[in-house]
């Protein structure tokens, strides 16, 4: 019986821009008073439905600026949409972009507390974990010194080992799998296999169509903020390769 | 709400943090803390004792205890407009409650302000001024101010994201309401026309129960004591309330 975790329900998303830059409360009241505040809209989502169950995993394909990031920010909960219901079951660990959470003055194993506090863990559970991030990382005695010295797969392992040391119900990982090297990736795609047998429901954006035929069973693909279509990878992928449409990348400004 | 709680290590985290940072990153730092204050009290005595000396028999105490509280509220509310602000990239791209940002810097600001009884207990004793058991009453003084401070810096912290010059029209208008506090001057010298304007600000509510148990060495009676605390969880409602309406919208403004 599959069990529904995520539920999007006529999802549309409103990034709402200043035609003026209003960076100033002064300026704020101003326009305000003269009532010349308008607003461009830009709907980065739009009617998006969606219902992805327990232990499935999915790949976002699209082009840039199609709203994949968007749509994965509000899966995290990071974004509230402007219409409609989404509804998430349980927790989610995201990687919505590389370096988020980390304070590059601090060592690694600062970061580890850090990050993983940021998560919602608590300290107990991540002292209990601690030795085996490190571990997974690969990191060494790199793990002592400023992240600001990482390079960025070196960021990246940090950031997979401490997100995958507890089994989240939603993994969601935005254009990660780009920067780690072989030897990181084959250790990444054991870990997800793990995830996966544990029951953890994956969300995958990724421009490189193999990262998804690997790790996905199903594929949905997003245009200017639409989803157009949805089914197996090799389906979509087939289809999204083929349509080499018009060039407007960004959804166009609705007034 | 549960979200915090949640994240109580996060927030335990972030004050030890900004408490490290206060103290640690330099020597200096926890004496300067200590410091400016007493500064501001013998700067005060020198210019006011005389003005006051019917209306305040030890006037270095009063202006100290009330300095102390300013201090923390000011410097409260303006931390945790800058605490939004300085962790928006976060706020952006994690799902952390965002509130625990203002919450821990507000914690770390009453931890503060109870490692400064150490000098006020210090300057008792010097000036000679009866120690009595009503400081025992502190903590629930301490305790109110913190929560009406953390309700002001609920309300105030979210407009430092939105717009940038907000955090510098707070300040002018927290020295604004610094005279009109009571704080380094009598009740009593406020000219009658403007009474009223004193009276019903609601800072003054949470002083007097601060300063009651230190200067007067009395447990503030029942009455201010509860206006108090109506007042401190009114600050607190109105906060929170602001704070969910529009925490929202945060990450859209970075
Ligand atoms: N913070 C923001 N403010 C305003 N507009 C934004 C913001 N973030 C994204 N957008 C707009 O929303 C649309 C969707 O962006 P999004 O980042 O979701 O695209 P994407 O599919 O992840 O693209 P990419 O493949 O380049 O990562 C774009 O048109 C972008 O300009
Ligand atoms: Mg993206």
């Amino acid at each position: 019986m599959p069990e529904p975790v995520i539920e999007l329900e006529g999802v549309s998303l409103c990034y709402r821009l200043a035609k003026q830059r209003i960076p100033s409360f002064k300026e704020y009241a101003l326009h305000w008073v003269r009532g010349a505040l308008t607003y461009e809209q830009l709907w980065a989502l739009r009617d998006v439905t969606l219902r992805v169950d327990r232990g499935e995993t999915l790949g976002i394909v699209g082009r840039n600026g199609a709203g994949k990031s968007t749509l994965l920010k509000v899966i995290s909960r990071v974004l509230v949409p402007t219409r409609g219901r989404c509804l998430v079951r349980g927790r989610v660990a995201p990687i919505l972009e590389l370096g988020t959470g980390f304070d590059y003055e601090l060592t690694g194993r600062e970061n580890v507390f850090l990050n993983a506090l940021l998560l919602g863990h608590s300290r107990r559970s991540i002292e209990e974990r601690y030795d085996a991030i490190v571990d997974f990382s690969g990191l060494g005695d790199f793990i002592r010194s400023p992240v600001r010295n990482y390079s960025s797969g070196m960021l990246a392992r940090l950031a997979f080992s401490i997100l995958t040391a507890w089994t989240p119900d939603v993994l969601v990982l935005d254009e990660f799998l780009a920067v780690g090297d072989v030897h990181f990736l084959r250790k990444c795609e054991e870990r997800l296999d793990a995830l996966k047998a544990a029951g953890t429901t994956m969300l995958l954006v990724s421009h490189m169509a193999e990262a998804i035929r690997t790790h996905c069973r199903r594929c949905v693909w997003l245009d200017g903020g639409r989803l157009v279509a949805d089914g197996t990878p090799d389906d979509v992928l087939e289809r999204y390769a083929g349509a080499n449409g018009p060039p407007a990348v960004t959804p166009a400004p609705v007034f | 709400m549960r979200d915090l709680f949640l994240h109580r290590d996060l927030i335990w985290h972030l004050v030890q943090r900004d408490l490290r940072v206060r103290y640690r990153r330099s020597t200096l730092g926890l004496l300067w803390t200590m410091l400016q204050p007493l500064l501001m009290m013998l700067i005060l005595h020198v210019v006011f004792s005389h003005a006051f000396r019917v209306e305040l028999y030890s006037y270095p105490v009063y202006a100290l205890a009330g300095i102390l509280f300013w201090n923390f509220f000011s410097q409260s509310i303006v931390a945790s407009m800058n605490s939004l602000r300085g962790n928006a990239a976060i706020l952006s791209k994690l799902p952390v409650p965002k509130a625990a940002f203002p919450v821990a810097t507000v914690i770390s600001g009453v931890v503060n302000l109870a490692l400064a009884m150490v000098p006020l207990l210090a300057i008792l004793i010097v000036t000679g001024h009866p120690l009595s058991w009503a400081l025992l009453f502190l903590p629930v003084s301490i305790l109110l101010a913190g929560l009406f401070t953390l309700g002001a810096g609920l309300l105030l912290s979210p407009l430092a994201v939105f717009f940038s010059d907000v955090v510098e029209l707070v300040t002018v208008m927290l020295t604004l309401c610094m005279y009109l506090t009571p704080i380094f001057y009598p009740m009593s010298i406020v000219p009658d026309q403007f009474r009223w304007l004193v009276r019903f600000n609601p800072i003054r509510s949470i002083l007097e129960v601060f300063r009651d148990p230190i200067y007067f060495g009395k447990i503030p009676p029942p009455q201010h004591l509860a206006v108090c605390a109506v007042v401190a969880l009114v600050a607190l409602a109105i906060g929170a309330l602001a704070f969910r309406r529009s925490s929202d919208r945060i990450p859209f403004y970075i």
